[in-house]
C-alpha cells in the first residue's frame, strides 16, 4: 500500500460519505518532476490522485486566494508536514475554520528539487521519474539513470524540521523521516553568515539578480494574502515595478519579514520561482533567528497567538542601545 | 536567395567575435546553476547554441522588462538617447523568432495604419529594425513543444534572417532575407561553400525534427469556437490551480502587456515601460477601486481568449507560437494545450 | 569628502522619544543637526518598509526610538516592534547592509541628553561608515 493509493481511497471514501464535497491534493501534470494541484469533487476521479516526492507545492494556498472561495465548505486536503503548520497557521490567524478542514496528513520522504533533478539529467529533457524512495530513477530520450534521493533533494527538505504532519485528521504512510537537526537546517545560513560583508552583498545582489519580479513566489505561498500587496500599493508607492535591483531586494527583504513567524519553510516559494533564485536562504535566515530568539516556529499551535504579534517581558534585546 | 555557406564548429568563436567588433550581439549563455538565456557576448565563450530553449523567451531584447522612455526634470522632457548601431541575435529557435515577428505586427504599423509612422513605436521598431537574427533548427523537439498547431515547425523561418542548421563538425548557414545575405558577406572569409551533403543533412535533421512533432490536433474555428465556450462553468475547474502569478506572461514570446510608471523625486524623474501581466490580480482594478476581472477564473479565460480568440480576429493568427514555456514555467503546471483541448472537445460535445 | 554629513531619519515614538528629543531641545542641549524627525504614535507602528524605503531614498542611517519596556503608553507596542526590530537586524547584516545603519533605542520622556548622546552616537558610526550606497536607488 503506497501513500498514494491510501490517499486515493481516503479521498473516495471521504467524498462518499460527504464528508466533504472537495479533496484537494496532486495529480500528474505534463511535466513529470513536479506533479501539479488536484481539485477533487467526485468520488470518480479520486484516482487522479498521487502522492511522491514531485508533489512540491503547498495546498494550504487555495484557502487564502480569491476571496477565501472555499469558505464556508468542507474541504479534504492532502497535507505534508510544512503544509500541515501551514494551515494550522492560517487556522490561528482566522483565515480558516479549523472544523471545515479535514488535515489528510502523508508522511513526506522529502520533496525533489526540479531543478537539481535537471541537473542529474545533464540537461537532457526527462520523460519519466519514478520516485523510489531513496533513490529517483530518471528516463528520457536515449537515457536512464538513477540517482540519490539525498543528491536532489529540495533545500526545504534538506533542513526539514517537522517531516511528520503533526495535528492532522488521518495520517497516511508511516512516519519514518527523522527531523533534521538543527545543525543541518542552519548548515547554509552558517555558510553565508561565514562570508565578509562585501561578499555577502555581492552574492546577495548576484542571486536577486535573477528576479524578474513574476510574485510566482508571493503567489504561491499560503501566508501571503493581503488584499493588495505593498508592492501593488500606488499611494504610497513604496517600491518601484522594475526589476532594479534595490526595489527588487527591498521587495524580498519586506516579504521576508511580512512572513517572519509565518513562514513555514516549505520551500513552494524556491520551487516556483522561474529562474531559481535562492529564495529560501533568507526564510531559513529569519526562521533560525525566531526560534534562536522567541524560541517558536510557525503554525505548532492553531491555538496560540502569532509570533510576532506577542512577546515576552525578558527577551533579548541586545541590538537595542543601552 | 543567394545559397547557403558552411562555418567551421571552430570558427564560431571567432564568428561571434566579428560580428561583436561591429555591432551588439547577443546569444544564450549557460549560467552555472544550469539555466541558459540570452545575453549579450562579445565572443563564442559560455555560448551555449544546444539547449533547446531558453528560460525567458528573447523579446527582453527588443521589448525589455523594465525602459526608461524619458526622463524630466522642471524644465521639461529629456529624451532618452538610445544607441544605435546595427544588432546580431545567434541563436534563437523559430518559435522565438515568430514570436518577435508577431510582436512587431503590435507595435509596427502594419495592422492599424500600414505606412503611417505615428503608429509606430518607436522603442521597439528602432531596436527591431537594426536586428539580424540567426535562427537555429531544432534538432529535437521537447515533449512541451507544439509549434506546428499554429503553422510553426522546427525549422520554419518566420522572422529570421539567416537560418542556422548544426551539423556537428560545422555550420550550415542559410540566408533567408535580404539582410540576412548582407550580414553573411560581411564574415565570407570565414565561410565556405555548404556542400550538397551539407544540404541534405540539414534538411534530414529539419525532417526527423518535424517528424519527432505530435501531429496538431483539429483547432479548424478555434477563434469562433472559444467565443461560443465563454460562459461555460468548465472555465472555474480549468482555473483552479493558477495562483495569479506572471510567470507565464513573462517568460512568453508574444505577451506583450506593459505599464507605464513614473519615478520622481522632487519634480525630476523619469517615465518608465514595464511588463505587466493579465494575470495579476490588479491588472483591471480602475481608479474607483472596481475591478472587472476581480476573480482568478476570469483573468485565465482571459488570457486564453486573447491569445487565441481577440487577437486572431485582430491580427488574423493566434497569439502564440507554441514554444512550451509556459507548460514548463508554471508552477502549478497549467497546461495550455489541455485547456484548449478540453474546451474544444467540450465545444464539439454539446453539438456547437 | 569633508562636504558629507550623513543624513539620518529619526523615528521617534510619540509619547516617549519624541518628548525627550523636545526635552533636549528646551534643554539647549547640543547634538549634531544630523537627524529629520518622523513621529509616530508608538514605536509598534514602524514598519521594516520604512526603514528600507528611507535608506533607498538615501538616508545614510535609520534611528527608530520607543519608550522602554513596561512603559509603552499603549502598554505593548513597543514589545511587537521589539521583535520586529530583532527580526530586521540580522536579516540586514545577514545580506550585507552595515548593522550600524539601522539602530534601535529606548528614550523616555525625561531622557533629554540621553537623546543628545544617542544621536551623536549614531551620527558618529554613521560618519564614519560613509555615505549609504547599497540599497540607495537613483533614478
Amino acid at each position: 500500500m503506497t501513500i498514494g493509493s491510501e490517499l486515493r481511497d481516503t479521498a473516495r471514501r471521504l467524498l462518499s460519505e460527504g464528508t466533504v464535497e472537495l479533496v484537494i491534493g496532486w495529480r500528474r501534470g505534463s511535466r513529470p518532476t513536479a506533479a501539479v494541484p488536484a481539485f477533487v469533487t467526485d468520488p470518480e476521479e479520486a484516482g487522479s490522485l498521487v502522492f511522491d516526492g514531485t508533489c512540491g507545492t503547498n495546498p494550504a494556498v487555495y484557502f487564502t486566494r480569491d476571496r477565501r472561495q472555499y469558505s464556508g465548505r468542507k474541504v479534504g486536503v492532502a497535507v505534508k508536514g510544512c503544509d500541515a503548520r501551514a494551515v494550522l497557521q492560517l487556522v490561528m490567524e482566522n483565515q480558516v475554520v479549523r472544523d471545515d478542514v479535514v488535515l489528510i496528513g502523508v508522511a513526506c520522504p522529502g520533496v525533489l528539487d526540479r531543478r537539481r533533478v535537471a541537473l542529474a539529467a545533464c540537461g537532457r529533457e526527462i520523460l519519466e521519474l519514478e520516485d523510489r524512495g531513496a533513490e529517483v530513477m530518471l528516463r528520457g530520450a536515449g537515457f536512464e539513470t538513477v540517482v540519490r534521493r539525498e543528491d536532489v533533494l529540495s533545500d526545504s527538505c534538506r533542513g526539514c524540521p517537522h517531516p511528520d504532519p503533526g495535528s492532522v485528521d488521518l495520517l497516511l504512510g508511516t512516519p519514518r523521516r527523522e527531523a533534521a537537526s538543527g545543525e543541518e537546517r542552519e548548515r547554509r545560513v552558517r555558510e553565508f553568515e561565514a562570508l565578509p560583508p562585501a561578499g555577502r552583498w555581492e552574492a546577495t545582489l548576484r542571486e536577486y539578480g535573477k528576479c524578474i519580479r513574476c510574485y510566482a513566489c508571493r503567489n504561491v505561498c499560503p501566508a501571503c494574502y493581503c488584499e493588495t500587496c505593498f508592492v501593488d500599493q500606488n499611494d504610497p508607492r513604496w517600491i518601484g515595478g522594475t526589476c532594479e535591483p534595490t526595489d527588487t531586494l527591498i521587495f524580498h527583504l519586506i516579504r521576508n519579514l511580512h512572513v517572519a513567524g509565518r513562514c513555514v519553510e516549505c520551500g513552494a516559494c524556491a520551487r516556483a520561482c522561474p529562474t531559481g533564485v535562492d529564495l529560501l536562504l533568507l526564510h531559513r535566515k529569519v526562521a533560525v533567528e525566531v526560534l534562536e530568539r522567541f524560541r517558536e516556529e510557525a503554525g505548532m499551535d492553531a491555538g496560540a497567538r502569532p509570533i510576532m504579534a506577542s512577546f515576552r517581558e525578558d527577551e533579548r534585546q541586545e541590538f537595542i542601545m543601552g | 536567395m543567394s545559397t547557403a555557406v558552411r562555418l567551421d564548429a571552430t570558427s564560431l568563436d571567432r564568428f561571434l567575435r566579428v560580428l561583436a567588433d561591429a555591432r551588439e550581439v547577443f546569444a544564450p549563455v549557460a549560467a552555472t546553476d544550469g539555466r541558459v538565456e540570452f545575453a549579450r557576448v562579445r565572443g563564442g565563450e559560455g555560448v551555449d547554441s544546444s539547449r533547446m530553449l531558453t528560460g525567458l523567451s528573447p523579446k527582453g531584447l527588443f521589448f525589455p522588462e523594465a525602459e526608461v522612455l524619458f526622463r524630466y526634470d522642471r524644465g521639461g522632457i529629456l529624451p532618452v538617447e538610445s544607441p544605435g548601431g546595427p544588432i546580431a541575435v545567434w541563436g534563437m529557435r523559430g518559435c522565438d523568432a515568430r514570436g518577435l515577428a508577431l510582436l512587431d505586427r503590435v507595435f509596427g504599423s502594419a495592422f492599424q495604419k500600414p505606412g503611417d509612422e505615428r503608429f509606430e513605436d518607436p522603442y521597439w521598431k528602432s531596436r527591431y529594425d537594426r536586428a539580424t537574427i540567426f535562427g537555429t533548427v531544432c534538432p529535437a523537439p521537447l515533449s512541451t513543444c507544439f509549434c506546428n498547431w499554429f503553422g510553426g515547425s522546427p525549422s520554419s523561418t518566420a522572422g529570421i534572417d539567416v537560418q542556422a542548421t548544426d551539423l556537428g563538425e560545422a555550420w550550415l548557414l542559410s540566408p533567408v532575407t535580404a539582410k540576412g545575405a548582407e550580414l553573411l558577406m560581411t564574415v565570407d572569409d570565414l565561410l565556405s561553400p555548404a556542400t550538397a551533403r551539407d544540404v541534405e543533412a540539414s534538411r534530414e535533421i529539419a525532417l526527423r525534427a518535424q517528424s519527432a512533432l505530435p501531429p496538431p490536433p483539429s483547432l479548424e474555428g478555434l477563434e469562433d469556437l472559444l467565443t461560443g465556450v465563454f460562459h461555460e462553468p468548465a472555465w472555474e475547474g480549468i482555473a483552479a490551480p493558477c495562483v495569479q502569478c506572471g510567470a507565464c506572461t513573462f517568460s512568453c514570446p508574444t505577451c506583450h502587456c506593459f505599464d507605464i510608471q513614473d519615478e520622481d523625486r522632487n519634480g525630476r524623474g523619469r517615465r518608465i515601460r514595464a511588463w505587466d501581466s493579465c494575470m495579476f490580480g490588479i491588472f483591471t482594478r480602475e481608479a474607483s477601486g472596481h475591478n472587472p476581472r476581480a476573480l482568478s477564473t476570469q483573468r485565465v479565460r482571459q488570457r486564453v481568449m486573447h491569445k487565441y480568440s481577440y487577437f486572431p480576429g485582430n491580427y488574423g493568427e493566434m497569439l502564440c507560437t507554441g514554444c512550451g514555456r509556459c507548460v514548463s514555467v508554471c508552477p502549478v503546471g497549467f497546461d495550455i494545450r489541455n485547456v484548449l483541448l478540453e474546451l474544444v472537445s467540450g465545444a464539439e460535445g454539446e453539438g456547437r | 569628502m569633508s562636504a558629507w554629513t550623513p543624513r539620518i531619519l529619526a523615528i521617534l515614538c510619540n509619547w516617549c522619544s519624541y518628548a525627550g528629543a523636545d526635552l533636549a531641545g528646551v534643554s539647549r542641549m547640543q547634538y549634531p543637526p544630523s537627524i529629520r524627525v518622523v513621529r509616530v504614535p508608538c514605536s509598534g507602528r514602524v514598519d521594516p518598509l520604512f526603514i528600507l524605503k528611507s535608506l533607498q531614498s538615501g538616508f545614510d542611517g535609520v534611528l527608530v526610538s520607543g519608550c522602554h519596556p513596561g512603559d509603552c503608553h499603549y502598554i505593548s507596542g513597543n514589545y511587537v516592534a521589539r521583535r520586529r526590530f530583532a527580526v530586521l537586524k540580522p536579516l540586514l547584516d545577514f545580506v550585507g547592509i552595515e548593522p550600524e545603519r539601522v539602530q534601535f533605542s529606548w528614550i523616555s520622556a525625561g531622557e533629554g541628553e540621553r537623546f543628545a548622546k544617542v544621536v551623536a552616537k549614531v551620527t558618529d558610526d554613521v560618519r564614519r561608515l560613509g555615505p549609504a550606497e547599497r540599497l540607495v536607488k537613483r533614478t
